[in-house]
């Protein structure tokens, strides 16, 4: 009895809301595979749902449809952008108030952003204040202070940046951009965002308690400067086993299925007389690829790689794997994200593979290894096995290697390893995030695709800058198609949709606009 | 006695710096980069080497392993990467939860455990003793993951007796306690049975009949108390390996122990969290064994007066 007590006491406010399954408030029960770590978004680079319901950003990316999303004010009523491209000038809402009851006020933005920069906070999502005059100054120590951050008066903030940078307000609506207030930040020290107690934002939602490796849950902020969010709670449970999930969705123990965490129950709930109604699915705007490291041979030429993108029958895959969820993507940028338009379709021929084969030296075939992450879904490993099937026919005699996934980083990050398939989806609407990350001259080393393009490297780095829209859209299309028709550095496979399956009580889920698994509960709601 | 424990414990501290060690050497040679691992899709390259120099990682491995040892030695050892939370607190944190746990898996093991063991000794190669011997067999070789899956399905989703994962009260553990502890059950059963036949063929139990002892009273009088020494050994450590981590039955059953602890600092390369987690399992595992070898003295006389000779 007496271990009862202590454990219902350890558990907390959790424990008492699982322990009755009829719950009397709004409460939104969801899970998670993995513990968030820390609240504390510039302490990590995955995770955002705590960081998305507890903070706001200045400005706020909302989901206006299916794929498509609006940047609106958050924080910042409104702004204005220099016209040299260099200086942004928010204008805070006045009366905004954090979950101590602290006002928000410019300096607490400037605060958030030096913490960032600061050496000493550690911090992992520093990337998206690159640009910001001074940042690497701040990083590096050799300053104490931003230059490019200033607090011009009370509710005023502006931003100055060291070149012109056309992604930078949508940089802003990423869940990296969170606002923090300093007295309490400060006063947390390395702490901040481990507990409640020294968790605090100006969200819709308060984190109430936080068990390591087990649940957290939030309660409504009934102060919330947009109004009470309609939800009274969120309790996000830790499940790291799949079909445990499975398992507690059908005995009404949690509220949304994530689709992503168990792909290979699609059929089942699409199948599922009780659960197809409610299955809720909207575009990812992402992009499923295979990667291949040129520095490894055979794929130093290019007749290889140009072999290995027709090797691959991309519409099956889509079929078989993804039950027809998705579409076909050919360039580097996926439906949805801003600039997207089709690209030239990479043609699936087997034959003319061959002859490519041949005609690089390889008359009887070649040998390519592709990598796996053991602990990773069981669709990827699905996927090289179709592969290894299809492109034998092509000539390619593939090799799986599985490794474990610190292995993978590891050796990704040495520009080691060998092709290998994983998807990426927008952080923010701007094609920057998946050139940049792919292709830029850091970002082709250190995902290992090493494709030394020095006319793509340029072509990128201009396009940060660019200020005229149509102009920068034009040129991001003209090198996603040296990328992948030219260069053949990555076969572009499909972006899928992201599908969910929900609890009848729960109404307006609504699939954000990049597909994520993390978003906003503010406007969820259960019905009574 | 208390001398032999110092003794003990004293003996068990190179035995502690050994595995440390082993296991600093070890997680150094196979790949792996936490901060990388840490970025994981994002990694950038510049914010990989900068946080790895914050965080002292690119030091020599031997100035790593000594900051660790003298911290350790401080009762400090240190901070996670991955959880960036104090190593000490996360252990002590999770270890209730893996005592609990650990508590009831054994004993559900010796409820099933001894009983069977008895009476599959006691109607030797009759049905009954194939029954529990059969059952023994089918909890040692049967792994967690499936034996925990079938009783979720089972008691959870189609019976509705039980919660499918969890850990918010006793109902929460009594599924992750049958399953651990129905495979440590087969070990004690066959244990007991093989002890107390073996006992059973002494000359003293053979003077108990023959003294017209009812063969309850031989066996509850004479034979189990000498039949059961090798079992309570066997039972200390076993409670030793229990705590030390049900990694996966904590897994499948949602319960943030100590076994959550480690499987997510071996994945994350968590150096700090890792050799914190292999430290305290170790030490169970020593506690464990001396508290069966104090036990076995206390329940033998003849190892207690070895003991006091100064032969363990």
């Amino acid at each position: 009895m007496k271990n009862k007590v202590r454990l219902l006491l350890a558990s907390g406010i959790a424990s008492l809301a699982l322990m009755s399954p009829a719950i009397a408030d709004q409460m939104l029960r969801i899970s998670y595979t993995d513990d968030p770590k820390s609240a504390d978004v510039q302490m990590t680079t995955d995770y955002y749902t705590l960081p998305l319901n507890v903070y706001d950003r200045l400005i706020e990316a909302e989901t206006t449809g299916p794929g498509t999303s609006a940047l609106v004010p958050g924080l910042a009523e409104s702004w204005e952008v220099s016209d040299d491209g260099l200086v942004y000038t928010f204008h805070l809402r006045q009366g905004v108030k954090f979950h101590d009851g602290a006002e928000l006020t410019a300096d607490d933005v400037v605060y958030t952003f030096d913490r960032m920069l600061n050496p000493e906070t550690r911090a992992l999502g520093t990337d998206i204040l690159n640009f910001v005059a001074g940042a690497q100054d701040r990083l590096d120590g050799k300053a104490d202070t931003v230059t490019g951050l200033n607090a011009i008066d009370k509710y005023t903030v502006q931003l100055t940046l060291s070149q012109p940078y056309a992604a930078f307000l949508a940089l802003m609506a990423s869940p990296q951009a969170s606002i923090y207030n300093r007295a309490f930040t400060e006063a947390a020290g390395d702490q901040f965002g481990l507990t409640p107690e020294t968790t605090n934002g100006t969200g819709p939602f308060i984190l109430q308690s936080y068990e390591l490796n087990d649940s957290q849950m939030l309660v409504a902020n009934k102060d919330y400067f947009r109004g009470a969010p309609k939800l009274d709670r969120i309790l996000i449970r830790v499940i790291s086993d799949s079909e445990t999930l499975r398992l507690l969705f059908e005995t009404d123990e949690i509220d949304v299925f994530d689709m992503d965490y168990a792909s290979s129950q699609t059929p089942y709930f699409y199948a599922s007389d009780t659960w197809k109604d409610q299955i809720r699915s909207g575009p990812r705007v992402g992009m499923y690829y295979y990667h291949i490291n040129q520095a490894i041979k055979p794929f130093d030429d290019v007749r290889v790689r140009k072999a290995f993108q027709m090797a691959i029958n991309r519409e099956q895959i889509l079929e078989k794997n993804f039950y027809g969820k998705g579409q076909l993507e050919n360039g580097v940028m996926p439906r949805g994200l801003s600039c997207y338009e089709p690209a030239t379709p990479i043609e699936y021929n087997p034959a003319k593979a061959k002859e490519l084969l041949a005609e690089a030296g390889y008359p009887d075939g070649v040998e390519i290894t592709l990598a796996q992450v053991s602990s990773w879904s069981s669709k990827w490993s699905d996927m090289n096995q179709i592969i290894q099937a299809q492109a034998a026919e092509a000539g390619f005699t593939v090799k799986i290697k599985t490794m474990d996934e610190a292995a993978y980083f590891a050796q990704r990050k040495a520009g080691a390893i060998d092709a290998y398939t994983q998807s990426w989806s927008a952080d923010f609407n701007d094609p920057d995030n998946f050139f940049y990350t792919f292709f830029s001259e850091p970002g082709t080393k250190v995902r290992a695709f090493n494709n030394m393009d020095q006319e793509v490297f340029d072509g990128i780095e201009k396009a940060r800058s660019m200020t005229d829209p149509e102009a920068r859209c034009a040129l991001y299309r003209e090198l996603g198609e040296r990328i992948v028709q030219t260069d053949a550095a990555w076969v572009p496979l499909f972006s899928l949709d992201h599908s969910y399956v929900v609890q009848p009580r729960v109404k307006n889920f609504v699939v954000p606009w990049n597909g994520w698994s993390d978003m906003n509960y503010y406007k969820m709601e259960i019905a009574e | 006695m208390l001398m032999f424990a110092i003794r003990r414990i004293l003996v068990s501290i190179p035995v502690l710096i050994g595995i440390t060690a082993i296991l600093f050497v070890m997680l150094n040679v196979i790949p792996g980069d936490p901060v990388a691992l840490l970025m994981k899709e994002h990694a950038s390259p510049e914010v990989i080497a900068r946080v790895t120099a914050q965080m002292h990682l690119d030091d020599p491995l031997w100035t790593r392993y000594f900051r660790f040892l003298s911290g350790a030695l401080q009762g400090d050892l240190g901070t996670s990467i991955k959880l960036n939370r104090s190593v000490t607190s996360l252990i002590m944190k999770a270890f209730p939860n893996t005592l609990y746990l650990a508590a009831c898996a054994a004993v559900v093991s010796w409820i099933i455990g001894i009983p069977a063991g008895i009476l599959s000794a006691v109607r030797r190669d009759s049905f009954i003793d194939r029954f529990f011997m059969g059952f023994s067999l089918l909890g040692v070789s049967m792994p967690i993951f499936w034996s925990a899956l079938l009783m979720q399905y089972i008691f959870a989703l189609k019976l509705k007796w039980l919660p499918v994962s969890g850990f918010y009260g006793f109902e929460y553990v009594i599924m992750p306690a049958i399953v651990l502890g129905w495979s440590s059950a087969g070990v004690i059963a066959r244990l007991t049975r093989s002890s107390l036949l073996e006992v059973m063929r002494h000359d003293y139990i053979r003077t108990a009949r023959a003294k017209g002892l009812r063969e309850v009273g031989v066996i509850s009088g004479h034979a189990l108390k000498n039949a059961l020494i090798p079992v309570v050994t066997i039972m200390a450590i076993q409670i030793a390996s229990l705590l030390s981590g049900a990694v996966i039955t904590e897994a499948i059953f949602g319960i943030p122990g100590v076994g959550r602890i480690s499987i997510n600092a071996i994945q994350a390369r968590d150096m700090p969290l890792l050799q914190g987690s292999v430290l305290f399992a170790t030490v169970l595992v020593i506690l464990g064994n001396l508290v069966a070898d104090i036990l076995y003295s206390i329940l033998d006389p003849r190892i207690r007066s070895q003991m006091g000779r100064g032969k363990p």
